[in-house]
């Protein structure tokens, strides 16, 4: 395979793996705000000592895309960051409140309204930051950003990325998140032997996962009327893996029904894997449909080899670690 | 480098202007995170490492505060640093679309350091019970080599913007690259060593710095001495390393960047047997440094090794390539001038602790320790402003200027609006926070000579 091919697959899978795990980290956030900052004490327990010692290494996930990107293919970066900077910025200034949010609500112990108040900081930013990624994703996949072929944006600044798929985006990687989120702390409260926890957020992840459901056939139906592009994609390549989302999806929610929670997880995040997958396999190998390719954007052979040996190099050292604290935290409560 | 201009766009001027403000504002707030995620970690494993030696809870007591107060900052650290890592697309893309590749793989060896430090700190943040008690020590050795080594990967990218090594450029692109070569370009050594040993100062005299504050107001706290101690030890092994590690790096900026080296001496005229000068104002209408106090041939000795050396004076460059030189003189004498101040105290304390096996504990110490932290970040900051400045109009010195990187985007103003009202608030609730953790009691052995309020904030 040619290296930016390899580079391609190694930036997706991180972007698979933050999806799982990021993902379900700011769906917790996206809970609170759907329950109205209402949860019991006993629910944010749950909740935020879930998050508490992943966070942050799930976070480097997001660094770990970026960084690879610009390496990779820095035109297309630059392309973006020109772009996409507003919804970026939005969804940097939700990563940022989240984050900050989180670690300050944690440590604000014995002061009751600071806590709740970076409560409200966390939700409001774990909700913020899906949102406008999605919307990148959205404004990119649909194919409308005003791009020349020398890779300058001529679009308008402000507006040139909203359109109806990329806010439809935004609300589907929200959904995705709050989704993930609710089968795995359902599965996290089965394994503290919480019934009532664990119904709770079976019930939440079903309401969740049907509504998902019908927003991702809307959203089938929307890429076939109005992004040629990527409908082409779906049709020829990537239909397989939309299948699979629907299999996966399906299996998940049955799973769910049947309070068999370990594959509920499994089902969920091969859902969202084969979403994710589904959609970059229709969009190649455009980085920028419709002007950019793969091939336009990507820096020097050499370079793009030294990534890629740095990157399975780094894993080498990182993999061991990873599993360490996962196997420390999670197994036995949740799997990711 | 003019053929690489962008297509004019309006605007630019500002853009750049409010970009740099941002880029400086968000890098001067990252650092003071970032120093303490290097440092931090070596005081934790003292700390931990006596309590499991002697067994005296009072130890464990005080690595136990000190870890949630890292855990706040670095929690901080990795979030500004997201913003940095946004920031290189967003203020600069086409920084990043020239240079991305040649400076990937420091960034990308940078991302796994910390990758390391995050996993591991999740680990020994929440694995106090979890883990064998010298598991649980160990679990903090990768955080401080994980530290030190994000530090030295993300300078040698600044080492390079200042001696670009390891390309060409060719219509406006960088060919041939070598990003190894780029990482292990002249200044990556002199730069990253100042660097690292900067951060163990800032750690160490800060923390030193409030506890000799909180021993001001109760002499007889066990527990602030001992935290005092150890802080103070760390800055006072790295302090008089620092001189030598700034020799080394102002030497390098006189063989590789003699404009720079001009503008932090405020040397005008090219001349043989420059004087130093200590102090002092530029003046760019006059062409002269005035009110300083200077030794003469210092210069020439302290850049060349040699006392009747040429040192190229400012008017050698075109008018278009010289930083601004009042900021760069003034910043990097008061770099100097608390360097100087840091390391002499250190070695005081050390005369003083190696002949009466004592500290000096004096109200005049700890009042000279109070201001040591301060003085120590002031100097992290200045040092940052030199680099920075001294190498405008340049991003990349000869190479590329700052004024063609900056994106097209507009509203960067309102960007760096929102950056202001957002660090000011994410400053205020982290001081809360740290306020607050330093109210909670503490387990009742420390409590015996202790007050309230050990730790201030
Ligand atoms: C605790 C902090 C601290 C202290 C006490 C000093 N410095 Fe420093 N200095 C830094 C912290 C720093 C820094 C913030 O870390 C910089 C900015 C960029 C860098 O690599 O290090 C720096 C940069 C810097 C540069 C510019 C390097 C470049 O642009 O390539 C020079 C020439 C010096 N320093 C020299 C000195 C000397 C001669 C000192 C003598 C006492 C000194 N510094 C003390
Ligand atoms: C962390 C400590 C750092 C501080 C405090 C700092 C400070 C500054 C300051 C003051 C400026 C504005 C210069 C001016 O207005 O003339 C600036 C600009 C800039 N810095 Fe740094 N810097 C730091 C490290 C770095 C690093 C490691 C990079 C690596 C990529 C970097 C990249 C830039 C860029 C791209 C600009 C904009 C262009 C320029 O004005 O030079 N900085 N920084
Ligand atoms: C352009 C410049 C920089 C960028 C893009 C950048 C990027 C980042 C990022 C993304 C993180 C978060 C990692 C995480 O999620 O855990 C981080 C943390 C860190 N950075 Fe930077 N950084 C820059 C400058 C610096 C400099 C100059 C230093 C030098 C000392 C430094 C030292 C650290 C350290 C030690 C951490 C660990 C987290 C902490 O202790 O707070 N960074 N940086």
């Amino acid at each position: 395979m040619e290296p930016e091919n390899i580079l391609l697959v190694v930036i997706l899978m991180g972007l698979t793996v933050y999806a799982l795990f990021g993902g379900a980290d700011f769906g917790a956030g996206v809970w609170e705000v759907n329950t109205a900052m209402q949860a019991s004490p006993k629910e944010r327990k749950l909740l935020f000592g879930a998050i508490g010692p992943v966070w942050e290494a799930n976070h480097v996930w997001l660094i770990f895309v970026l960084v690879a990107m610009f390496g990779a293919f820095p035109e297309a970066f630059a392309v973006f960051c020109q772009a996409l900077w507003l919804p970026l910025v939005l969804a940097l200034a939700g990563i940022v409140f989240r984050g900050v949010g989180f670690a300050l609500r944690t440590y604000s112990i014995g002061a009751e309204r600071q806590q709740f108040a970076w409560e409200v900081v966390f939700a409001i930013g774990s909700t913020a930051a899906p949102f406008f990624l999605g919307t990148c994703v959205g404004a990119l996949a649909s194919g409308s950003l005003n791009v020349a072929r020398d890779a300058r944006f001529q679009g308008n600044f402000l507006t040139g990325w909203l359109s109806p798929m990329a806010l439809f985006t935004g609300f589907f990687v929200v959904g995705m998140c709050a989704y993930l989120a609710a089968v795995y702390l359902a599965r996290e409260a089965k394994g503290l032997g919480d019934r009532e926890l664990t119904l709770l957020w079976r019930q939440r992840a079903l309401a969740t996962g049907i509504w998902m459901g019908v927003l991702a056939l809307a959203g089938v139906a929307y890429v076939a009327t109005d992004a040629p592009l990527l409908w082409d994609g779906f049709r020829q390549r990537s239909w397989p893996l939309v299948l699979g989302s629907i299999v996966a999806g399906f299996l998940s929610l049955y799973s769910l029904i049947r309070e068999r929670y370990r594959t509920a997880v499994l089902g969920a995040a091969a859902a969202v894997t084969s979403v994710i997958w589904g959609w970059a396999v229709a969009q190649y190998p455009w980085l920028v449909p419709p002007t950019i390719t793969v091939e336009d954007a990507k820096a020097p052979a050499n370079v793009l080899w030294l990534l890629i040996a740095t990157i399975c190099l780094g894993f080498l050292l990182l993999v061991p670690a990873l599993a360490y604290l996962l196997y420390l935290f999670k197994v036995g409560r949740r799997i990711g | 480098m003019s053929d690489l201009v962008l297509p004019a766009m309006a605007d630019t001027a500002f853009n750049l202007l409010a970009a740099r403000l941002q880029m400086a504002l968000t890098l001067g707030f990252h650092i003071v995170l970032a120093v303490f995620g290097i440092g931090m970690p070596v005081l934790l494993l003292a700390a931990e490492w006596q309590y499991l030696r002697t067994g005296d809870e009072l130890w464990k007591a005080l690595a136990h505060r000190w870890s949630k107060i890292f855990a706040v900052l670095f929690a901080v650290g990795a979030i500004s640093g997201t913003v940095l890592s946004f920031e290189l697309g967003l203020l600069w893309p086409e920084f990043m679309r020239q240079f991305g590749p040649v400076v990937a793989f420091p960034f990308a060896m940078e991302g796994f350091a910390f990758f390391l430090e995050a996993i591991f700190v999740g680990i020994y943040l929440y694995g106090w019970n979890r883990l064998s008690r010298w598991a649980h020590w160990w679990c903090g050795v990768p955080i401080a080599l994980g530290g030190a080594a994000s530090a030295w990967f993300v300078v040698t990218v600044n080492a390079w913007m200042n001696t670009p090594r390891g390309f060409a450029m060719d219509g406006g692109r960088a060919v041939d690259i070598d990003p190894i070569a780029a990482m292990l370009n002249p200044a990556s050594g002199p730069q990253t060593a100042h660097m690292i040993v900067a951060a163990y100062m800032v750690a160490g005299f800060l923390v030193a710095a409030v506890y000799a504050w909180s021993l001001l107001g109760d002499p007889s706290s066990v527990y602030s001495r001992r935290a005092m101690k150890l802080g103070l030890a760390l800055g006072v092994a790295a302090s008089p390393i620092q001189l030598i590690a700034g020799d080394w790096a102002a030497r390098l900026v006189a063989q590789t960047q003699p404009v720079k080296l001009a503008a932090l001496e405020g040397q005008f005229k090219t001349e043989a047997g420059a004087p130093l000068r200590i102090g002092g104002l530029p003046d760019e209408a006059t062409r002269e440094t005035n009110y300083a106090l200077e030794i003469p041939g210092l210069l020439s000795w302290l850049a060349y090794r040699d006392r009747d050396a040429v040192v190229q004076g400012l008017d050698d460059f075109p008018a278009d390539q010289t930083p601004p030189v009042a900021i760069v003189h003034v910043a990097f004498q008061v770099m100097v001038g608390c360097g100087v101040f840091l390391a002499l105290l250190s070695l005081v304390v050390l005369w003083r602790g190696l002949r009466r096996r004592r500290l000096p504990d004096g109200p005049v110490f700890l009042r000279l320790l109070v201001v040591s932290g301060p003085l120590s970040l002031v100097a992290l900051e200045a040092g940052w402003v030199v680099t920075e400045v001294g190498r405008q109009p340049w991003i990349v010195q000869d190479v590329a200027r700052t004024a063609d990187m900056v994106t097209a985007a507009p509203y960067v103003g309102w960007m760096l609006l929102a950056t202001i009202v957002t660090y000011t608030v994410i400053a205020v609730g982290t001081i809360t926070a740290l306020r607050l953790l330093a109210k909670q009691s503490l387990p009742e052995v420390a409590k015996q000579p202790m007050p309230e309020n050990a730790l201030g904030a």
